[in-house]
């Protein structure tokens, strides 16, 4: 028996069965969905500040209202994720797991920059079968201020002073970029462009950041997790959203 | 040590009934004979200094390599079959630059050591591996490097083993100089004086005249970053210390 | 005739109701349809990347067959934790698309002594899931140490288990819920065919998570007591049975609890009511619609 002519695929020429054995036929399934949420972090000279809401859904659906987007790697060091759930999980399950290898090999705990470094190369990585995940890489860098990596799924990054990731995005990026007012990427020499704002009101536009998106976006509610980060430790608190 | 000695010293993996690795010893007298370098470290950065054996004068004394750049924050100091060390330069080349590709950042000087150490544990009779070699290497290093905990020096063996030193000497003169060495090493030194030290210790030892062509030296100290910047003395450098001792 | 519109999933197929998943749009037109879907998708930022399956498979002279949809289905699984334990339920259904094919398969399964495997989706893969968790089990059993695998780390087994025939593009079609008590505490975790897994203090999988989580979420309460948690399962299993045409009236109900273990009950049946109004004049309230 001869064996069947090799056959290229390409996304166009797939499309319905066009009849019996026909492998140009896809299942009506996919790898992926979309699990919505919303992540924010802001830099600051002394401290950082991460949050992220804690609905997870699917569709219309609310699959569950207290799902940790946050992830700790080391002891100031976190991601947070938005997109695809299983993604995440698996994304961060394997950089714990780098983590842990480091340390055997270097004896010390990952820096923020380390970890932003690796998270991008893992994602690109992946780069035709991505990890359909949304993420920031925030910590504190070794001088104690503020650190924030904003990625792309597929492994773009780079160190801002404020991000804001997810399905929330579009609502709260822009209010950020309006509120920190950060320095334009434009002007040489380049500013500094972490956000000159104390603490405490830093902490309460993140608050008032997530509330907003939680009036609009279906995918941003239940409850944010808001963690900011200082040399002192790490205090995490929680606010209630609307859960409509 | 070989009136032991039997059919024990043939496979590079077999232990002697006294539980000694007899082809590892080999390699390890290998450095023996092999050209004296000394390293110093001081708080403000680390010195390497290196005997080169001009044989001849129809060399070119700048074609022996006795001292080399590993990455831009660590350079090492050879004594022993040189080409070996250029294996493991080699491996410790990518290491660095695998560390910086992963997770941009330096790789710290001790990790680098552990990779080094690794490589030299890997000789043996196992054919699956190409690369690996099938006998010890037959070279003892000098690594010297600024990280993240400041200046670092760490003395390695053809065993693998790696120790932390404040300063070593390894090679033919290396008994001698670890004399001179434990005398004058103060924690508190300068630069300048940790650069006379190396050089003098080493001139103790040499058979030679020290000139500027037949020692290197090489430094790694910190640049305006703060981090580790390697660098190698060219001849005018070279007799600039030669002048101070 | 009448075309008849598919009363199943897109996604899930025959034989499986619930939502479309992300993708079900073919892949030519789903690039393209990124922002007419809008409305139906969260916005992340992007759609989610299409990936051809078949791009995937092996290159052999016989294609490699994975699931592309599932046969025999079963449907919800309910899951609620009260004080001191979990309670789970599931009819005794095996659909063959819209066909009631089995109506004795028994879908709450003991995996250990504190935890229970309740699953919704192709059966044939649920006895596949479940010869390797017995292959777990005797290894268990085999290191014969007292030791056996707490229901947190089945979870966390099933959900990469799940996931990594997700990447493979040949999918366990299944929901599942695992059930028991880890530390003494009742714990609940869900896994579905793609990876996604979260644990809460009551789930439900396919229909179930529009009708009885609802009720779940009005109702439940972790201290609730087990005559407490009983009536809830049952009042959501009856509003399941109501509006879910792929359920039948013959129920199982699993406990683990710290003094019994686990426990699953002998098949029953709830009583019915099918003379309320809203069943036998449904558009009594909704006038001009037939």
């Amino acid at each position: 028996m001869a064996a069947p002519p090799l056959q290229l695929h390409t996304p166009a020429s797939i499309g319905p069965a066009s009849g019996p054995g026909d492998i140009k036929s896809r299942p009506a399934w996919s790898p992926y969905d979309d699990n919505g949420g919303t992540c924010v972090a802001v830099a600051g000279s002394d401290y950082c500040i991460v949050a992220a809401s804690t609905r997870l859904s699917t569709g219309f659906s609310i699959l569950t209202r207290d799902c940790s987007k946050l992830f700790q790697i080391s002891e100031q060091v976190y991601i947070a994720s938005a997109g695809f759930q299983a993604d995440i999980r698996a994304l961060q399950k394997m950089l714990q797991t780098r983590n842990v290898m480091y340390q055997h090999i270097h004896r010390k705990p990952m820096s923020a920059s380390a970890l932003a470094q690796l998270l991008g190369n893992n994602l690109y990585y992946k780069r035709f079968f991505p990890y359909f995940t949304w993420n920031l890489c925030v910590g504190l860098d070794p001088e104690g201020k503020g650190s924030v990596y904003t990625y792309d799924p597929v492994g773009s990054f780079e160190r801002v002073g404020y991000s804001c990731q997810g399905s929330g995005k579009d609502l709260i990026q822009p209010v950020l970029d309006n509120q920190l007012k950060a320095a334009s990427p434009l002007v040489l020499p380049s500013e500094n462009w972490m956000t000159a704002l104390p603490l405490e009101q830093a902490q309460d536009l993140v608050r008032d950041a997530f509330v907003s998106a939680g009036e609009r976006d279906i995918y941003t509610g239940d409850c944010v997790e808001i963690l900011t980060i200082t040399t002192g430790g790490v205090h995490r608190e929680t606010l209630d959203l609307k859960k409509d | 040590m070989f009136l032991t000695r039997s059919e024990y010293d043939r496979g590079v993996n077999t232990f002697s009934p006294e539980g000694r690795l007899f082809q590892v010893e080999y390699a390890i007298e290998a450095i023996k004979l092999g050209s004296t370098a000394i390293g110093v470290r001081t708080t403000d950065g680390v010195v390497l200094a290196v005997e080169k054996r001009v044989t001849s004068p129809l060399l070119e004394p700048r074609s022996i390599e006795k001292v080399a750049e590993v990455d831009k924050h660590i350079g090492v100091a050879m004594s022993g079959l040189t080409a070996d060390a250029r294996t493991l330069i080699d491996h410790a080349r990518v290491e660095c630059q695998q560390h910086r590709f992963s997770y941009n950042e330096p790789m710290p000087v001790e990790s680098c050591t552990q990779s080094l150490c690794g490589l030299a544990l890997q000789f043996g009779e196992d054919d699956e591996d190409k690369d690996r070699m099938s006998r010890p290497f037959g070279v003892a290093l000098l690594v010297a490097g600024w990280d993240e905990e400041g200046p670092v020096l760490f003395s390695t063996d053809p065993s693998g083993k790696y120790l932390k030193c404040k300063a070593h000497a390894i090679g033919s003169g290396s008994e001698g100089a670890e004399t001179t060495l434990l005398e004058q090493y103060k924690a508190d030194m300068s630069y300048p004086d940790a650069e006379k030290l190396a050089l003098s210790t080493l001139k103790q030892v040499m058979e030679e005249k020290v000139t500027a062509t037949n020692v290197d030296i090489a430094a790694v100290r910190p640049s305006e970053d703060k981090l580790g910047q390697y660098k190698l003395y060219n001849e005018s450098e070279i007799e600039a210390v030669i002048a101070r001792l | 005739m009448f075309a008849k519109a598919p009363s199943h999933s897109t996604a899930l197929g025959p034989g499986c109701a619930g939502p479309p998943l992300a993708n079900p749009q073919q892949l030519s037109s789903a690039q393209a349809s990124a922002h007419e879907r809008g409305s139906h998708q969260p916005s992340c930022g992007a759609a989610p990347f299409a990936v051809d399956a078949s791009m995937l498979r092996s290159t052999g002279s016989q294609p490699h067959k994975h699931t592309q949809s599932p046969y025999v289905t079963g449907s919800s699984v309910l899951a609620i934790t009260y004080a001191g334990g979990v309670m789970l339920a599931s009819d005794t259904l095996a659909s063959y698309g819209s066909t009631k094919r089995y109506k004795s398969v028994q879908r709450l399964v003991k995996v250990n002594d504190s935890t229970v495997l309740g699953a919704g989706g192709e059966i044939s893969d649920l006895q596949f899931i479940l010869n390797m968790l017995d292959d777990l089990k005797t290894e268990d059993y085999c290191a014969d140490d007292g030791q056996s695998l707490s229901s947190q780390e089945l979870y966390s087994y099933l959900s990469r288990v799940m996931y990594n025939r997700r990447n493979k593009m040949d999918p366990l079609w299944n929901s599942l819920i695992i059930a028991g008590l880890e530390g003494g505490k009742p714990f609940l975790g869900s896994v579905n065919m793609i990876g996604v897994a979260f644990s809460d203090d009551h789930l439900a999988t396919g229909f179930g998570n529009h009708l009885a989580r609802p009720l779940f979420r009005k109702r439940h309460r972790p201290d609730m007591s087990e005559e407490e948690a009983t009536a809830l399962i049952r009042e959501a299993l009856e509003v399941c049975y109501y509006r879910d045409k792929q359920s039948i009236n013959k129920f199982q109900i699993a406990k683990v609890t710290a003094s019994e273990g686990v426990s699953i009950s002998e098949p029953f049946a709830l009583p019915t009511k099918w003379e309320y109004k809203a069943f036998v004049d449904p558009t009594r309230n909704a006038v001009g619609v037939w």
